[in-house]
């Protein structure tokens, strides 16, 4: 049954090669064949996910050095591809029918789906290299599918070359774990280092720890970690399905990467904190980039970065399977999100959704006024419903869910991010607001209860031994009072925000001069996005000059 | 003969700056692309020839050497957009790192089968330039572009080409670094990251080369493509290539 799983990756790879061969003799059929070989590939990977969840594997497969591995990791995320990429091949049927080289985009769209499926069962590091090195050629050109458009290009080969220079750390991390352990299956290599831990040093430094750091590099490009970013928010030239399939589920890998290099990260905590912090950043600067563009894909973009952020904190709080979650959750939403942004665009075109002015409503409409509650109630109301509901919610998962420092990082972010919601719902002017602050309570219960019972079954799923659990929440623990004085910090700052925002509001955002001008030159930093791909421009120009210049000077030879 | 002689010998075909300077030249003179190919196939096994079969003791400024002129051609192929001076600086910044695996005391037939791998998709590329040329004037980037519309097949090929000569999987070039990168870890990790930084310049290198070629408006210009057979010798080669990189994944690896 096990060996099933090998069907399920060449299945698309088998299809790709058939188009390739007879695109010209079955036309437009293409597509059907394409379809087909997914969607048998995606019935199989359910009936393999299904057979993981009855308690068998992981067992790796192939030769001596394993080069697949079947095991929860790899069946659901195999499972989340293909259904990802089914969805994706069926919106494609029509959507790249009127397109220039249709036949290529169903090649290459079943490529992908290959790559990345031989990228999540990979059972040694040999398959692993392969497979992420060509999900990086493959997106590259997928995303420049029409090749009349420059822009298309530009934009894909910013994607690629990030991802050559996240191919580097990857790279050196597979040869320092094969000199010292000599073997290239990750099994072996991995129940090596749960043996021993410290058995080999590199410079000095525990070869475990500085594994775990390449490894965290290499996911940052793939998962467009701040300063790694850039490519992610302006690939949008490419098609419409490839944007869906990039920021569903090409974006995830990096958390992909972490969770299955886990026996390594937990023995490094310090990494650990490390990419908590890049993380967070991440989060904080893609989410306050979404907020302020005026491009709904490039805001999609940015929101997929700030996604991202929480999904790289998670596995630096040590919440591994609460990343996985996270990926499939977010890889759903923001596919649906992508592949209806033609049908908002469409609508927009048909109305423009701008509200109506208040006189005119009351006067010409004959609608009541909108009204608000009294601003300290619902401060009140936004501060302890989302607290009750997250406490509720993790007491009935586990009594001693408290004890763990990364639940209670995760709880801080889903009291903020539940707050906001209720803030910013009463922000809204409606008629009435105590509906909407309901549905709000409503949606944030749902969310919250789905949220942590299911990252708690994902939880048995992937990591079933307690104590391997247990030790990658120690593992990124930190020293306790550094904690709680960095909690305390941030909520300061996420409160002094909200007041400083209702105080605005209050004087009708009427500001001194000289927060005016600080505040313009802030909103400038952030509408030039903190001039990274600027400096990054340079950088490259700079580098084409030198090379220019030494062209030059040795006369072209 | 004394050692210097020969490692300047050496470092003429296994091009070390500047000696290198002199293929180029020759590459650059040499009209008929038969004799590009056979150059670019020659020149390598020549080097290796001289390097096995005298007792060379590899002084220790040869490593750095060896980095920097790959690591120098590396960063000029970015603005080359003659085609077929494009194959030569790449070959010289491959070539070049063929001595680090005789350095690893690689066995001379692997040796021989790098260097044949690392050229046979350059002498595809001086191949595919003669046909630009022969239906251009010039195979040169940025002048006409919009070959992937003008002459999909053609196209097609050469972006399969460009990407095996760029060192991508599942073709030789790929192991053939990841032989030499694991072997230089451990000793001198820095060396290693150069050469994965030269890598990621060839990757770069190769993108420029593409979007130089193949994007772009159709030519209003009629303009023949390949004919079956031309896609079936090329798609032959590859395969071989393909077939070779895997062969070469569990011989070295």
């Amino acid at each position: 049954m096990e060996q099933l799983i090998i069907v399920v990756a060449v299945l698309p790879l088998f299809s790709a090669l058939l188009i390739q061969l007879f695109a010209g003799r079955i036309g437009r059929g293409i597509a059907r064949l394409s379809v087909a070989a997914t969607t048998l590939s995606f019935l199989f990977a359910v009936l393999l996910l299904w057979w993981a969840l009855t308690g068998h594997g992981p067992l790796p497969l192939g030769n001596a050095t394993a080069i697949i591995l079947f095991d929860p990791l790899g069946t659901l995320l195999a499972t989340i591809i293909l259904g990802i990429s089914l969805i994706v091949h069926l919106y494609s049927v029509r959507y790249m029918a009127e397109e220039a080289g249709y036949g290529r985009f169903f090649v290459l769209l079943d490529l992908m789906t290959a790559a990345l499926l031989f990228m999540v069962i990979a059972g040694d590091l040999i398959t692993l290299l392969i497979a992420w090195h060509l999900v990086g050629v493959l997106l590259y050109f997928l995303l420049g599918q029409d090749t009349r458009s420059p822009t298309a290009y530009r934009f894909a080969f910013w994607t690629l070359i990030t991802y050559r220079i996240g191919d580097v750390p990857l790279i050196l991390a597979a040869a320092l774990l094969y000199n010292a352990y000599g073997t290239w299956s990750l099994t072996a290599i991995f129940t090596e280092i749960m043996a021993n831990p410290d058995a080999h040093q590199i410079m000095g430094l525990p070869l475990t720890e500085v594994v775990a750091a390449l490894i965290g590099f290499a996911a940052f490009a793939r998962s467009a970690q701040f300063l790694l970013h850039t490519w992610l928010p302006y690939t949008m030239d490419g098609p419409t399905p490839v944007s869906a399939l990039m920021h569903a589920g090409i974006v995830n890998a990096g958390g992909f990467l972490i969770n299955r290099f886990a026996p390594v990260f937990i023995h490094s905590g310090d990494v650990l904190n490390g990419i908590f912090i890049v993380g967070l950043v991440t989060a904080v600067f893609g989410s306050l980039l979404m907020l302020t563009q005026n491009d709904i894909k490039k805001s999609l973009g940015y929101s997929t970065m700030g996604q991202m952020g929480f999904m790289i904190m998670e596995c630096g709080i040590g919440a591994f399977s609460l990343a996985i979650y996270h990926l499939f959750a977010h890889g759903v939403f923001k596919g649906t999100m992508f592949l209806s942004a033609g049908s908002v665009i469409n609508d927009a075109r048909q109305d423009d959704g701008v509200p109506k002015d208040e006189l005119y409503t009351f006067a010409v409409e004959r609608r009541p006024h909108k009204v608000r509650q009294p601003w300290l109630l619902m401060a009140a109301i936004t501060l302890a419903v989302p607290l009750v509901i997250l406490v509720f919610a993790h007491l009935l998962i586990a009594q001693d869910y408290f004890q763990k420092q990364g639940a209670i990082v995760l709880l801080f972010f889903g009291w903020v991010t539940g707050a906001q919601l209720i803030f910013a719902t009463y922000r809204m002017r409606t008629q009435n607001i105590w509906r909407l602050v309901g549905l709000s309570v409503l949606s944030l219960v749902v969310v919250v209860l789905g949220y942590a019972v299911i990252s708690h079954a994902f939880d048995l799923f992937l990591y079933p031994d307690p104590a391997f659990r247990l030790q990658l929440y120690s593992t990124a623990s930190i020293d306790l009072l550094r904690f709680d004085v960095l909690v305390v910090i941030v909520t300061l700052i996420v409160v002094s925000g909200w007041v400083v925002t209702y105080y605005a509001e209050q004087n009708g955002y009427r500001r001194r001069k000289k927060t005016k001008r600080l505040w313009l030159n802030f909103y400038a930093l952030i509408s030039r996005e903190f001039y990274i791909s600027d400096i990054y421009t340079r950088l490259a120009r700079t580098l084409l000059a030198i090379s220019s210049r030494l062209n030059v000077w040795l006369r072209w030879l | 003969m004394p050692e210097s002689i020969i490692i300047l010998l050496a470092g003429l075909f296994l091009p070390l700056f500047p000696m290198s300077m002199v293929f180029n030249a020759i590459l650059n003179n040499a009209k008929s692309a038969w004799l590009r190919s056979l150059l670019l196939i020659a020149w390598p096994l020549i080097g290796l020839f001289i390097v096995l079969n005298t007792k060379l003791i590899m002084p220790n400024w040869l490593v750095p050497l060896v980095l920097s002129t790959s690591a120098m051609y590396a960063l000029r192929i970015l603005t080359l957009r003659e085609v077929n001076q494009w194959s030569g600086f790449l070959a010289t910044s491959l070539w070049s790192l063929l001595w680090l695996p005789v350095m690893q005391d690689t066995p001379p037939v692997l040796l021989y089968g790098y260097a044949i791998s690392m050229s046979a998709p350059l002498v595809l590329l001086v191949l595919l330039s003669a046909g630009l040329e022969q239906r251009f004037g010039a195979a040169y980037t940025g002048l006409y572009g919009g070959l992937a519309r003008t002459i999909p097949r053609f196209a097609g090929v050469l972006v399969t080409v460009v990407v095996a000569a760029i060192a991508t999987p599942i073709f030789p070039t790929f192991f053939i670094m990841l032989d030499i990168v694991v072997k230089t870890v451990s000793a001198t990790p820095l060396a290693a990251m150069i050469l994965l930084l030269i890598w990621v310049l060839w990757s770069w290198a190769g993108a420029r080369l593409i979007q130089g070629l193949i994007v772009g408006r159709a030519s209003d210009v009629r303009i023949a493509d390949f004919d079956t057979t031309a896609i079936g010798l090329y798609s032959m080669v590859l395969l071989a290539l393909v077939i070779g990189g895997i062969y070469l994944s569990g011989v070295i690896l």
